[in-house]
């Protein structure tokens, strides 16, 4: 039942808040703050309670949704997590909150509105991440299409229009074709449920995984699937970036890993060059992008394909580092970015521009603006003592393992990333005031210190002490290793039978 | 012939079976009987609303009966009609259309057309007669005929704003083209049954067909059928006569006539070889690319609507193609009456939602003049929303149920790359559903042209909540619904 309290508190929120009159923006968002703090409470005691060193499903819901006709599948309505899922849980519900504070600087009109997708949306996240039955989660993968749609079309900035349609039918368009794939899943196997479906043993159509995987490397997005997230992270306001690159794009990540090598650990093992060659480009390519903007926003945006390059190529390793840093990169990235943008936000609400070359030596007149914003670069291009380094040091160590040159490619990433970024500080925080309007700039103020402070405070926590995290996904984790090391021994021996076997059968 | 032959042969087509399997359609007959004794009193003009709506109600608690018996009636009547849970909740869909439509078209008709009230609302009430003829016909000529009573009220009520050449032009063009199309029809059961002796659809579906005769009688037969389901190459008179039409008379054309159809293209898939499912999926995917580009370029949403309805044929013919790949209904069957029952709920809601908005002018049914609507008037905009995101099959809403069925019965007919060009489809059509969301809720309306305010009435507003809540329970928690199915 907490699944259940925990995936539509936001709902009903939601509709209470459809309720409300819309004149009194401060009692909207007051409703819309505690029901956010109060799934952000539950989500950290989910957290706390899970036992990360077993395998398997945890707290699991269940109750009876309705029966396919004709191929007598039932459909359950099945919430669940487990190592994997656990963290994404925790990190939507712990942003959501921190997300509603940040609306109060730049959502003026239309509150009601917002504050209503905005809750809606986390439902649909927190469901695509719990749910257990392959309908479920489908149901909310789409789902969730909408309110960003509403979040990114209504609040974004000029060429918002352009942006979110692009958005909405690049992502449905995957979908889609997954749905096809999703179908002959449930018909053939004669059942939705995930956790039964995952402990099938025997090998899927290659097919179905590749229509899964379309649909989720769109969403990472993974090379040459990413020009819609330029534009949508641009255009969006700073709430829409901060979820879409918190937790959205995560959907993407996290489905490769559940529905992707999980469900199809054969398939995942043939595919995986392909897709550690094109985490690596991503890596290199996004990074390329990022140094070539001018626009800040845009510069940030073209870093996420980079850093979920780091994730896609960390779980194609399919080693136990490369698939451990993978998920806990997703949690790094949901941070970091999460926080620069947060901080373009603010900057923008103060001088109306993300041009570079339009900042310059704020570190004088905002000088906890800038602190902030140095230890968010440094936690995104991975400082040893901060949560970046963690991830992509595990990603790249287990890639080692698997592919050296694949490896040595992310590497450079690791470089560019340093040069883009800190090129980035230095434009905005460093130098002489080239505008006389930025001298006069307001310093952070008690809200937005508040509402970035508890993910400085996680970047340092997983900086320091990651095992918190990375124990949690331990035996999820573990367990799908041996899996796959499982399904490679048995390829191996299968095109290769070794003359031992050969001479004991004989 | 005795006495008693005459009695027993009377017996027999009249037994008690027969009489559970033909009342919903008498309870309506009843109901038209009534509207021209009370049209002929000025001092009973009020009851025609009573009438209706008694009349509808018995029809459906009739098929109530039917769905929920034990025993269902089969075939009677000498095999020329069955009623089974099949055709009850054909008949269940048609009402709830007919009703809906009716109710939006209370304060839709201009002063000029009101003297025809009764005209109107008689012709409304006989369309679903025939629309349960078409999915209960066990011949060709029991079909005919329902395609007839179905049709000749749909043609005068094309023309019913007689002021207006437009209405006058829908009405003309629909029955000249439906007329052209029922003598297709009668020719190629003519060659059928030359061809095989029969018109029974179930001997039919077993006699041999693979002579030219009787393959051109078959290809004849569906030709005129998809005339009347607007598929491609016979979906051109789709866009005038839609638009012409008043509007709460489209919504019953697109939703009434195109379930009645299917649900006799379904029945009598076993007509056509199973060789020809490739071909009917070629033709269901070239609609479906009609409909699609044609609805992307418009302006107006009413004719928008009438594109998309050629996409959405185009979608339920899919069905048809895996019910002929299949060679067994029963999973097409489903998919059908899945996709129908969100599709009557969806598009009469959104038609109902046009009649509204053309009550301000018939400028207002364009897509730029819906700009900002969800500010001034937010239940309309949110209803309409929703009804486009069903009609994209967004999850949440009955058109993602319908869209699951229909590419569930592909795949299970080994039909992948129809299934997959098909979703991509969804897709074009998402672009063109998500512009009405756009212009709404994302775009400032236009300097100067904010909408009047004109007084909606009350029972297009009730109208509309009952569509948009049937379209989420059939999304949400769709189980009672699938319960009653085979």
């Amino acid at each position: 039942m907490g699944l259940v309290a925990l995936t539509f508190l936001p709902l009903a929120a939601a509709v209470v808040i459809a309720l409300l009159p819309g004149r009194n923006a401060a009692l909207l968002r007051a409703v819309a703050f505690f029901a956010t703090t109060l799934v952000a409470g539950m989500g950290a005691g989910l957290f706390v309670d899970f036992e990360g060193g077993v395998p398997g499903l945890q707290s699991v819901y269940e109750s009876a949704w309705f029966t396919l006709p004709g191929a007598d599948v039932p459909v359950h309505f099945r919430l669940g997590v487990d190592g994997i899922s656990i963290l994404m849980v925790v990190l939507t519900a712990i942003l959501m909150p921190l997300v509603v504070l940040s609306s109060y600087g730049h959502v003026k009109e239309r509150v009601k509105e917002f504050l209503f997708w905005l809750l809606v949306m986390e439902t649909g996240m927190l469901g695509v991440f719990l749910a257990l039955d392959l309908v479920l989660f489908y149901f909310f993968w789409e789902v969730s299409l909408v309110p960003l749609y509403f979040l990114v079309g209504i609040w974004g900035s000029d060429r918002r229009l352009y942006a979110t349609v692009k958005f909405f039918l690049y992502t449905v368009a995957g979908s889609l074709v997954m749905l096809v794939g999703v179908i002959e899943l449930i018909y053939s196997q004669g059942t939705s449920d995930v956790g039964a479906l995952l402990a099938n043993t025997s090998e899927l159509p290659a097919w179905i995984f590749a229509s899964f995987a379309l649909a989720f490397a769109i969403k990472v997005p993974v090379i040459p699937f990413h020009t819609w997230l330029a534009d949508a992270h641009t255009e969006a306001p700073t709430s829409g970036s901060v979820l879409l690159a918190g937790v959205l794009l995560k959907m993407g990540t996290y489905g490769l890993l559940r529905f992707g090598i999980q469900m199809f650990p054969h398939a995942a093992v043939d595919a995986a060059p392909l897709f550690l060659a094109l985490g690596a480009i991503g890596i290199v390519y996004g990074a390329l992008l990022a140094m070539a903007q001018t626009d800040l926003k845009r510069l940030i945006a073209c870093s996420s394909v980079s850093h979920l390059g780091f994730v896609v190529l960390g779980m194609f390793a399919l080693t136990q580092a490369g698939l451990r840093g993978g998920v806990l990169q997703m949690v790094n990235h949901g941070i970091s970015t999460g926080l620069l943008f947060l901080l373009v936000g603010m900057v923008y609400e103060r001088t109306h521009t993300r041009e570079l070359d339009r900042f310059g030596g704020l570190a004088a007149t905002m000088p906890l603006f800038a602190l902030f914003f140095v230890i968010t670069v440094l936690s995104s291009v991975g400082l040893p003592g901060l949560n970046g380094f963690v991830g992509e040091y595990m990603i790249l160590l287990g890639t080692f393992e698997a592919s050296p040159l694949w490896s040595v490619v992310g590497v450079t990433g690791v470089i560019f990333g340093a040069i883009y970024l800190l090129r980035a500080t230095r434009k905005v925080l460093f130098g002489p005031v080239v505008h006389e309007s930025n001298r006069r700039l307001a310093d952070l103020n008690g809200r937005e210190i508040a509402l970035m402070a508890p993910l400085v405070l996680l970047a340092v926590w997983i900086g320091v002490r990651p095992n918190t995290f990375i124990g949690k996904t331990a035996g999820t984790l573990d367990a799908l290793q041996r899996r796959i090391e499982d399904v490679r021994g048995a390829g191996d021996s299968a095109a290769a039978p070794s003359p031992i076997v050969e001479e004991e059968q004989g | 012939m005795t006495t008693q032959d005459l009695a027993a042969t009377f017996d027999r087509l009249l037994g008690p079976e027969s009489a559970v399997a033909t009342a919903p359609m008498l309870a309506l007959g009843v109901g038209v009987l009534a509207f021209l004794i009370v049209d002929l009193f000025r001092t009973l003009g009020r009851l025609r609303p009573l009438v209706f709506l008694a009349s509808v109600g018995t029809s459906f608690a009739l098929e109530l009966r039917i769905l929920f018996a034990d025993e269902v009636p089969g075939v009677v009547l000498d095999g020329s009609l069955h009623a089974d849970h099949t055709t009850a909740i054909w008949g269940l869909l048609f009402l709830a259309g007919t009703l809906l439509a009716w109710i939006y078209s209370a304060g839709y008709y201009r002063h000029q057309d009101k003297p025809f009230k009764a005209e109107h609302d008689a012709l409304m009430l006989t369309a679903p007669v025939g629309m349960m003829l078409m999915v209960g016909a066990g011949d060709l000529i029991v079909f005919f005929v329902g395609l007839e009573v179905l049709s000749i009220p749909l043609y005068a009520l094309a023309a019913f704003r007689r002021a207006r050449t437009d209405s006058v032009e829908a009405g003309l063009k629909y029955f000249v083209l439906g007329t052209f199309a029922a003598g297709f029809f009668l020719y190629g059961a003519a060659l059928l049954y030359a061809a095989t002796g029969h018109v029974s659809i179930d001997a039919l579906a077993a006699a041999d067909l693979s002579s030219p005769m009787a393959l051109a009688g078959a290809a004849f037969v569906a030709a005129s059928v998809f005339f009347k389901v607007s598929v491609f190459p016979f979906h051109l008179w789709v866009p005038d006569v839609y638009q012409g039409s008043p509007t709460p008379v489209t919504a019953l054309m697109a939703t009434g006539t195109k379930a009645a159809a299917f649900g006799f293209l379904i029945h009598a898939a076993g007509i056509l070889p199973a060789s020809a499912a490739g071909t009917v999926a070629a033709i269901a995917l070239v609609t479906m690319a009609a409909g699609n580009l044609g609805a992307l370029a418009q302006e107006d949403l009413k004719r928008m609507l009438a594109y998309s309805g050629v996409a959405h044929a185009g979608t339920l013919l899919l069905v048809v193609a895996g019910a002929l790949a299949l060679e067994e209904r029963t999973a097409a069957l489903n998919a059908a009456l899945v996709y129908m029952a969100a599709y009557v709920f969806t598009a009469t809601g959104a038609f109902g939602l046009v009649a509204l908005l053309e009550a301000d002018g018939d400028r207002f049914t364009k897509l730029e003049s819906l700009r900002g609507l969800a500010r001034t008037r937010p239940g309309t905009a949110a209803a309409l929303a929703l009804f486009m995101l069903s009609l994209g099959g967004i999850p949440a809403t009955g058109g993602f149920l319908g869209k699951w069925f229909v590419f569930s019965v592909l795949v299970d007919a080994d039909m992948v790359g129809v299934a997959v060009i098909g979703v991509l489809f969804s897709v074009v059509a998402l672009g063109y559903y998500l512009r009405v969301i756009v212009a709404m809720y994302m775009q400032p309306p236009v300097e100067g042209k904010a909408p009047p305010t004109t007084v909606r009435p009350l029972t297009a507003g009730v109208a509309t909540l009952a569509c948009a809540t049937m379209v989420l329970l059939l999304g949400v928690l769709p189980g009672w619904y699938l319960g009653w199915l085979g």
